[in-house]
């Protein structure tokens, strides 16, 4: 069975978008392992001579380099992503490269009606960067919005019609993993491009 | 005019702080930019609201009390920091002190094309109705190659780029008078207009009161004014205060010194008051603004006087109706400003246009005629904008400057003292 990391791109107790990859893990369990990790805990980025990483976003880095894929899930804050989840994405791209070829599916939850939208699409520009390098599962988006009615008292998705494009995506997900691992034959040569791709050393 | 500089790096070395400190120090003498820092602000956590607290409402303050914000943005990622991201998040939840502001974005990076993905990344977090900023579309900075850029003293090496900062900075500062012109615009701010001269400022002379006749006197001792052969340096040249008068009062214009409090503290005296165009007379001088104009006039005196301290008129024109074919009349008033740009005060100079006209009619032979499609009111100033404005003679009053105001208006900063 494959094993996913989600990962949960909001800093909040309450966060509809935990709720969504929750729901995920469960109504998936029968064809993926889901385990949900959160970045609620981890600093601000911030640069420094020695290159320090927190010792949780090795963890996380390491866990991210042993799953098949990863599962982002974002809110919308100001039309892009939350500072938190940037944030966490810095950290790990900074001296470690876990996302490099990995097959990211992304989703969002929003109380708004568009489902953070804008959000997503700054998302795959920065999946794309030079460091990350994640392989984006093209053309597909999930958008929940008013995320906050969404949901029944069990945590379940109530609109049917929801599920189903749910349902339909992660199958293409699980397929465009099965395709990208085919596709490993570049891996170790981009593995190495992003690990001398360095942004601090330019010059 | 006053801008806050945030640099969304938290780096203990940032060439984006630095190039804020560049812009701050290089064009000090037109801008006055004021570098917050934002390195203590925690991560944004809707579930901890910090809005309230010392930190963000610092910031909070700092933002509203500007004409404009600069961000200087560094790219992690092909996009904003997350530490520049999370102030903006707290500027965007409970408190939204960015709502309304220009903000003008600016990024240093190691690269050719650096921070142009995280320009446009942090212009539609700005657009985005909780921030609601203003950045003006294409004026962006990218300095590329950065850690070649600076000298030992953090100034650029290159003209070049600094000639182009700055002609960026200008276009910046010119949508900033317009952006805060625009949301002014519709609200009775002009009303506050203080005539009665009650906000002394820095060249104010007080403890003297304002309606003495002998107030030039009284003023000269307080502050121990040179006169005669004393010499004045001026921007340019030298001259003594008895110089300074000849030239002033050979000047063909009547000219009025009305300073940033709203007293008028000088005329050229050159003629009797009944002779002049615009009656002044010495006792008046030191008089505040209400006291040297007839009620109906305050209105239109406050709205002129407002429109030249907020920037939204550099100069203000109008024609004195009764002008006939011997006499054309003009008063204007023009706005001054010190170095830094900070308003000071009233320049109104009034002069007869009628001679300048004739004797170019009489150099090229040619003569005035009727406009058949003439909009004008025949008998009373042309306005500005071409539209009838009908005025009481006997007032000696400005006519309308606009085409939309065509009631009678009565704004000339000193003559209605003769009838009060
Ligand atoms: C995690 C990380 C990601 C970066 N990504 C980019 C990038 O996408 N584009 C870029 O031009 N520079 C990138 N850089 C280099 C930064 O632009 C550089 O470090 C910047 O912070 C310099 O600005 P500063 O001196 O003001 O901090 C990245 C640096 C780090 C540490
Ligand atoms: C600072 C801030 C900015 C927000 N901006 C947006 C936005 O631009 N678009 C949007 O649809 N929702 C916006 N929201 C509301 C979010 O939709 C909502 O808080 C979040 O997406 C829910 O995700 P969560 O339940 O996983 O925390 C914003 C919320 C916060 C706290």
């Amino acid at each position: 069975m494959k094993k996913f990391i989600a990962i949960v791109g909001s800093n909040s107790k309450n966060s509809t978008n935990r709720n969504l990859l929750k729901y995920m893990q469960k109504h998936f369990k029968s064809e993926a392992d889901i385990q949900l990790a959160e970045i609620k805990d981890l600093p601000i980025f911030k640069k420094s001579p020695e290159k320090t990483v927190p010792e949780y976003a090795i963890e996380l880095a390491n866990d991210i380099e042993a799953a098949d894929g990863v599962i982002i899930g974002t809110p919308e804050y100001d039309h892009s992503i939350p500072a938190a989840l940037s944030s966490a994405l810095a950290w790990l791209s900074y001296g470690q490269h876990p996302f490099v070829d990995k097959p990211v599916m992304i989703t969002g939850a929003s109380y708004g009606s568009l489902g953070s939208s804008r959000a997503q699409s700054q998302l795959r520009q920065i999946l794309d960067s030079p460091e990350i390098k994640a392989r984006i599962m093209p053309s597909s988006e999930f958008l929940l919005g008013h995320s906050l009615e969404a949901f029944d008292d069990d945590g379940n998705l109530k609109d049917d019609d929801t599920i189903k494009q749910l349902e339909g995506l992660f199958e293409d997900f699980l397929k465009f993993v099965a395709i990208s691992e085919q596709l490993g034959g570049a891996t170790a040569a981009n593995m190495e491009e992003a690990r001398n791709f360095n942004w601090e050393d330019n010059k | 005019m006053k801008l806050v500089g945030i640099a969304g790096s938290i780096a203990e070395q940032s060439y984006n702080r630095m190039l804020l400190k560049f812009i701050a120090a290089h064009f000090s003498d037109q801008v006055d930019v004021e570098i917050l820092d934002i390195n203590d602000i925690p991560m944004f956590n809707q579930d901890n609201d910090i809005s309230q607290g010392d930190a963000l409402q610092y910031i909070a303050r700092k933002i509203e009390g500007a004409d404009g914000v600069i961000l200087a943005t560094p790219e992690h990622n092909h996009t904003v920091p997350a530490a520049l991201k999370s102030l903006i998040e707290w500027l965007s939840y409970s408190i939204h002190p960015l709502d309304g502001k220009p903000v003008w974005i600016v990024g240093a990076s190691y690269y050719t094309q650096g921070s142009s993905r995280a320009q446009l990344h942090l212009r539609q977090i700005l657009e985005s109705p909780g921030v609601g900023a203003i950045s003006l579309p294409g004026n962006e900075v990218l300095l590329g190659n950065v850690k070649e850029a600076f000298d030992a003293d953090g100034n650029l090496k290159d003209e070049g780029t600094i000639n182009f900062i700055h002609s960026t900075l200008n276009k910046f500062l010119k949508f900033v008078k317009l952006i805060n012109h625009v949301d002014q615009e519709d609200d009775d701010a002009w009303k506050n207009e203080d005539l009665e001269a009650n906000h002394p400022v820095d060249t104010s002379v007080t403890n003297v009161d304002k309606n003495a006749k002998d107030w030039v006197e009284q003023a000269a001792v307080k502050t121990n004014a040179v006169d005669g052969k004393a010499y004045v340096k001026l921007d340019r040249g030298l001259l003594t205060v008895d110089q300074l008068n000849w030239f002033l009062k050979t000047m063909p214009i009547e000219l009025t010194y009305v300073d940033d409090n709203n007293q008028f503290i000088y005329y050229n005296k050159t003629m009797e008051g009944k002779k002049m165009l615009a009656s002044r007379t010495p006792d008046q001088v030191g008089d505040k603004m209400t006291d040297v104009h007839p009620p109906r006039a305050i209105p239109n005196v406050k709205r002129v006087i407002h429109q030249l301290r907020t920037g939204q008129k550099d100069l203000v024109a109008m024609p004195v109706p009764g002008n006939n074919a011997t006499k054309h009349v003009m008063h204007y008033y023009k706005a001054m400003h010190d170095e830094d740009g900070s308003y000071r005060g009233v320049n109104e100079w009034v002069l007869d246009l009628w001679p300048i006209v004739s004797s170019y009619l009489k150099m090229t032979g040619k003569m005035l005629v009727d406009d058949p499609n003439n909009q004008v009111d025949a008998n009373a100033g042309a306005s500005q904008a071409g539209a009838a404005a009908s005025a009481d003679t006997d007032a000696s009053a400005g006519a309308s400057e606009s085409a939309e105001e065509t009631e009678t208006v009565d704004v000339d900063a000193n003559s209605g003292a003769s009838e009060s």
